[in-house]
């Protein structure tokens, strides 16, 4: 019977990947509960996998953490902007219900994340290369400047390809381009945005050199990601 | 498996006259717009949906529970809206900004009222002032429940950040998308008065724009706090803006 479920599973997976436009609407519109549980099991695994790649550079625990975070980053975007997702796609021309919005980015998300259980191995094998977390390796060293932009690129590779594949359902269902993209494209904003935050609040994900390993960092509620990306530039621009 | 199996094919009812060139049918041709709409749930998925319907039913003369229902909803979500702006400062502004921008945003709706329909008789509309009431209740409505859908959003970002400026700017993005929407739907219900609006309705935008902004400084403070519930100093708001920035 485990077998059975298993090998369902993976044939439910493998359609999601293939990403066909007839069988990810028949997946939104036939509301299953089965395949909703398999989205966000995917999704805890896939990107659990992935962070627990991430963090173990710094220390098995970081690891574990990780691996946590990950999909609750993923899972409490979805969740956060469910609503706002729902009621921006009628006002931009798409007629689709709340129930239907939440599904089609949650399987977006489904899709980035196995992807990034597919990058795991390559992750794992670029962590194996970075030299350990000695005094030698800080903050400034090109090694973990290295580690972290080819991390976040995965991630980032991950997600926009996830969001690709659902671009020709929405041209489906709206029938216009233009639609598909302006609601794509609200998505992909309000996702970006509450997305990173939530990153923010949840940090560090690799490391944070002045404290022992920890879940969440002493200054989780303090300040935020574009506040700090726009006091970089502020820096950069007037030193 | 059923991932396979052929279905029948589903295409999610358009939205008439909101993205399409397609020619724009009299309101109410179409029988499902003459449908009543009954209940608060019902209002809010009819005016994301089927906004025809919505114009249609405002134009009837039992318009005014419809209208009614609208106001109600629209405090409702600018008092919850308030709170998560509240929830940045907290203790006073825990109730104090959900007062004020539910207070802000009705008194800036009927200080324009006035001047909407004096420009939709100038320019040779039919519209009873209650019709013109009930696309600014619409208005008001479609803004905070936009809103609403951006209050998670908000409160994250609340929660993590301490700049008032940095709040403040983000509440004004927010407000600024929703304003768009519901300004996108007024100017479409105003098509259906047999309005030739031309610029007139374009200052009125502007000068609706410019009453909500200066209400968010004649109210301040809404997301910092102050000593005094009401401000002890008159001020333009772009000189509120500047100098919260320094």
């Amino acid at each position: 019977m485990r077998t059975l479920t298993c090998i369902l599973c993976h044939q439910q997976i493998l359609v999601l990947l293939r990403a066909e436009p007839d069988s990810l609407r028949d997946w939104v519109e036939r509301w299953q509960p089965a395949r909703f549980h398999l989205c966000v099991a995917a999704t805890v695994l896939g990107a659990g996998i992935y962070g627990a790649v991430m963090g173990s550079w710094r220390d098995p625990w970081q690891a574990l953490y990780t691996g946590i975070k990950l999909p609750l980053v993923i899972l409490l975007t979805t969740l956060g902007n469910a609503a706002l997702n729902a009621m921006l796609a009628p006002l931009l021309g798409l007629n689709l219900g709340f129930r239907h919005c939440l599904m089609v980015i949650l399987m977006t998300f489904t899709i980035a994340a196995i992807m990034l259980a597919g990058f795991s191995p390559i992750a794992a094998f670029i962590v194996w290369n970075m030299p350990p977390l000695t005094a030698a390796t800080g903050l400034t060293s090109p090694e973990y400047g290295f580690l972290q932009l080819t991390l976040v690129a995965f991630i980032a590779y991950a997600g926009v390809m996830g969001n690709l594949c659902l671009a020709p359902l929405l041209r489906i269902w709206s029938g216009r381009a233009v639609t598909a993209r302006n609601v794509l494209l609200a998505w992909l904003t309000m996702n970006l945005l509450l997305g990173s935050q939530i990153c923010w609040v949840l940090r560090p994900f690799i490391w944070d050199p002045s404290r022992p390993v920890e879940f969440l960092g002493p200054e989780f509620l303090r300040g935020s990601f574009y506040e700090t990306v726009f006091e970089a530039f502020r820096r950069l621009i007037f030193p | 498996m059923s991932d396979t199996s052929p279905i029948p094919p589903f295409i999610p009812p358009q939205i008439p006259g909101q993205n399409r060139p397609a020619p724009n049918p009299p309101l109410g041709d179409n029988p499902g717009e003459r449908v009543p709409i009954g209940g608060f749930v019902a209002a809010i998925e009819t005016m994301l949906r089927e906004p025809r319907r919505l114009m249609y039913q405002l134009r009837q003369q039992s318009a005014g529970s419809l209208i009614l229902r609208l106001l109600i909803i629209a405090v409702l979500c600018s008092a919850i809206y308030g709170v998560v702006v509240g929830t940045f400062s907290r203790g006073v502004q825990l109730w104090a900004a959900p007062v004020k921008i539910a207070a802000g945003l009705l008194v800036a709706g009927l200080i324009c009222l006035p001047s909407l329909y004096i420009f939709s008789c100038l320019s040779g509309s039919q519209a009873r002032l209650m019709e013109v009431f009930g696309l600014v209740a619409s208005l008001l409505t479609l803004m905070t429940v936009l809103l609403i859908g951006f209050a998670p959003v908000a409160w994250v970002f609340s929660q993590s950040t301490n700049s008032v400026p940095a709040m403040g700017a983000l509440h004004l993005v927010f407000w600024a998308v929703s304003t768009f929407f519901g300004l996108r739907f007024l100017t479409t219900g105003f098509t259906h008065l047999s309005a030739a609006f031309d610029g007139g309705l374009k200052v009125w935008i502007a000068i609706f724009l410019l009453v909500v902004l200066q209400m968010t400084t004649a109210l301040r403070p809404i997301v910092g706090t102050a000593e005094t519930f009401w401000p002890a100093e008159k001020k333009f708001f772009v000189s509120h803006w500047i100098e919260s920035l320094k």
